[in-house]
Order: structure tokens, then C-alpha cells, then sequence
């Protein structure tokens, strides 16, 4: 432990034993999982920045969304967001979840994933290298340490928008919401 | 491809256009109401695995033709003794206006995910398939997307582009 983060480990202990111990959930879109076991096993590592991958979303607070996202797959990665534990982080994983990549106009690839669901971080490039991965997560730490990966709030705080945004790419969602909707807000809002 | 069998296609069935491309691929281009006599036939002569089936949009021609792959399992042996590894692509084209042909589930049980695709992508309709239920798609296309004259930037400037960025309110 750096000697340095003491005050902090004293002034803050909930959230730095979060931030240094991620708990990815295993879930696979598109091609940039086949970075992803090279990451996590003795090649690269990952525990050694606290990264562990687990099973379901329920155990896990960092989602990585690795490569295009489908219209079908879109469906899922709302369902396991919504059920993951707060504070949770999202970092978006190679160019197609930023603005589509080479799929950019694809019939049937979500182009911008943020319309959707809130993202903390993106990784650029396609596809990024295992380190890039490290890179993302020591940029997460300091974006955990100034409160700026604050994306489970701004989920809630604008759930309206977001839920709004599922419907129109998916159709009637077939669960209920996951915060309530005032409706009168959201009518104030848009006027 | 073996001499043999060509001749013996020829003679069975007319209209028909063999064309050789190297020692184990052939081509047999043949008329749309022959597809299943043939491909019963090609069966029957040891060619029982359907490799591929795929479809072809000849927007020009106002076309569509429909390649089957047909290989065998048992290559070489015994049996076999012409010892060829021989891919047979068997193609026939159907009218755009009304794109329907006869299923080939009754010959290859393997083509039923093969046609339900095509029926979602291209919009071909084969009679006597048990379940032409969506396969792959998630919302509904007027035009099935894999069709030439669908077009993708303005599906999606409709579809995807029109959805908002969420903006925080209180920035």
C-alpha cells in the first residue's frame, strides 16, 4: 500500500476498497473478448491492478463492453447494467461503442452506446491492446478518486431520458423501470 | 469433375449448364422447377451433406439465384473410388417479383436454419417449410436488409441517428 494514500484510506475507506478492487462481469459482445482472457490470466494479469472477472452481474461493479453491440445484444446489456451493484463503472471497449466503427452504417449496430447506457470511460482503437485495458483502469482510479465516474448517478438522475432512448431502439421494454419516472418532471423538463 | 457424371446429368435433365473450375469444383446452373429433381438426384449419388446455402441479390437482372453447396462425407474410400474431393455448386435463379422456390428440408434436413435466414434477409419464401419464424433480426425492416435496393445510411439517419445524446441536466 503507498504510504501516500493514507489520509485518504482513513478519510475514505468504503470507496477506496472499491476502487482498488474491480470486479468485472464476464460478458461478451462483439470481437474485443478475445482480449479479454489473455488480460485476466498469468500473461497480463490483471488482479495485479485488483481487476477480477466474476460470473453474474450481481457480484460485479465494472462492466466492460467489448466491441459492436447489436440491436439484440443491446437488450442483455441493459438488463445486466440495471442489475449490477452501485457504484458501478462502465468502460467502453474499442471504437465500435463510440460512434458504431466500422459498422457506422450497419442495419442492425448500435452506433453510440452512451444513448443508452452512461459511460465512465471509453478505450479507443480497434482492437486495443491487453495494456490499454491497465491504462483504462488506472485512468478509472483517479476518475474514482475526483468523483468523476459518476455514471450510476447521472443513470438515475436522467433515467427518463435513458428509458426513453431503450424504447426507441427496442421497442416496448418488456421490464419494468428500474427508478420511478415522475412524469411531471419529465414533462417540466421538456417544455 | 468426373466425366461420368456429367454425362449422366446431362442426360437426365435438360437445360442444364455444367462448367468446370479446376479438378474437385463444378458448377450446375439449371432451371428454378428442376432444383429439387436435382438435388434428390445429387443426393441419391452420394452427395448428402448441403455445405451452404446462400442467395445472391442480381438487382440488375431483377433476380435472385440461390447457390446450394453440395459435398459428401465419405471422400476417397471404398465405396468412392473416383477418389475426388468434388464441391458441387448447384445455382438457380428466381424471379424478384415473386421470390419463392421449394423448400429442400425434405432432402437436407440442414437447410431449415439456411432458409430461415434467407427468408429474413433476402424476404424469399420457401412453400412447405415448417417454421419460417424469425432467426436473427431484432426489429422490423420494410425492405428484408440484405436486398440491394435497401438502403443502409437512410435506415440508419431514421433509425439510430434520430435517438438524442442524453444531456445532463444540471451542465
Amino acid at each position: 500500500m503507498d504510504r501516500n494514500q493514507i489520509t485518504k484510506w482513513l478519510k475514505e475507506p468504503a470507496k477506496m476498497a472499491n476502487k482498488y478492487s474491480l470486479h468485472a462481469i464476464y460478458f461478451c459482445t462483439g470481437c474485443g473478448i478475445i482480449e479479454v482472457p489473455p488480460v485476466i490470466t498469468a500473461r497480463w494479469d490483471a488482479e495485479r491492478f485488483g481487476v477480477i472477472p466474476v460470473a453474474t452481474p450481481r457480484q460485479a461493479n465494472l462492466f466492460l463492453i467489448t466491441g459492436y453491440v447489436s440491436v439484440k445484444t443491446l437488450r442483455p446489456i441493459i438488463r445486466t447494467y440495471e442489475q449490477m451493484y452501485e457504484p458501478k463503472y462502465t468502460v467502453g471497449f474499442g471504437s465500435c461503442p463510440i460512434n458504431g466503427g466500422m459498422y457506422w452504417d450497419s442495419y442492425n449496430t448500435i452506433k453510440h452506446l452512451d444513448k443508452y447506457i452512461p459511460i465512465d470511460g471509453w478505450i479507443a482503437g480497434c482492437m486495443p491492446r491487453p495494456e490499454a485495458i491497465f491504462i483504462a483502469v488506472t485512468h478509472l482510479w483517479t476518475l474514482i478518486d475526483k468523483g468523476m465516474a459518476n455514471g450510476h448517478v447521472r443513470y438515475r438522475e436522467n433515467y427518463e431520458f435513458y428509458r426513453r432512448n431503450q424504447e426507441m431502439a427496442l421497442g416496448k421494454l418488456d421490464w419494468p423501470p428500474l427508478y420511478q419516472i415522475d412524469s411531471k418532471s419529465e414533462e417540466a423538463k421538456r417544455e | 469433375m468426373n466425366e461420368l457424371l456429367k454425362k449422366e446429368i446431362e442426360s437426365v435433365f435438360k437445360d442444364v449448364l455444367i462448367a468446370d473450375y479446376g479438378d474437385n469444383r463444378a458448377t450446375i446452373t439449371i432451371k428454378n422447377e428442376q432444383i429439387l429433381p436435382v438435388l434428390r438426384f445429387l443426393n441419391d449419388k452420394g452427395f448428402d451433406h448441403l455445405a451452404l446455402l446462400s442467395a445472391v441479390d442480381w438487382i440488375e437482372q431483377k433476380e435472385f439465384e440461390l447457390v446450394y453447396i453440395l459435398t459428401r462425407y465419405m471422400q476417397g474410400d471404398e465405396e468412392h473410388t473416383d477418389k475426388e474431393k468434388l464441391h458441387l455448386i448447384v445455382k438457380t435463379r428466381i424471379s424478384r417479383q415473386r421470390p419463392q422456390l421449394e423448400t429442400a428440408t425434405a432432402i437436407f434436413p440442414n437447410a431449415e436454419p439456411y432458409e430461415r435466414e434467407i427468408h429474413e434477409l433476402f424476404g424469399i419464401t420457401f412453400e412447405g417449410h415448417k417454421r419460417l419464424t424469425p432467426l436473427l433480426l431484432e426489429r422490423d425492416y420494410e425492405i428484408p436488409p440484405f436486398r440491394k435496393d435497401f438502403d443502409t445510411r437512410e435506415y440508419v439517419k431514421d433509425a439510430f441517428d434520430k435517438i438524442p445524446f442524453i444531456r445532463n441536466e444540471k451542465e
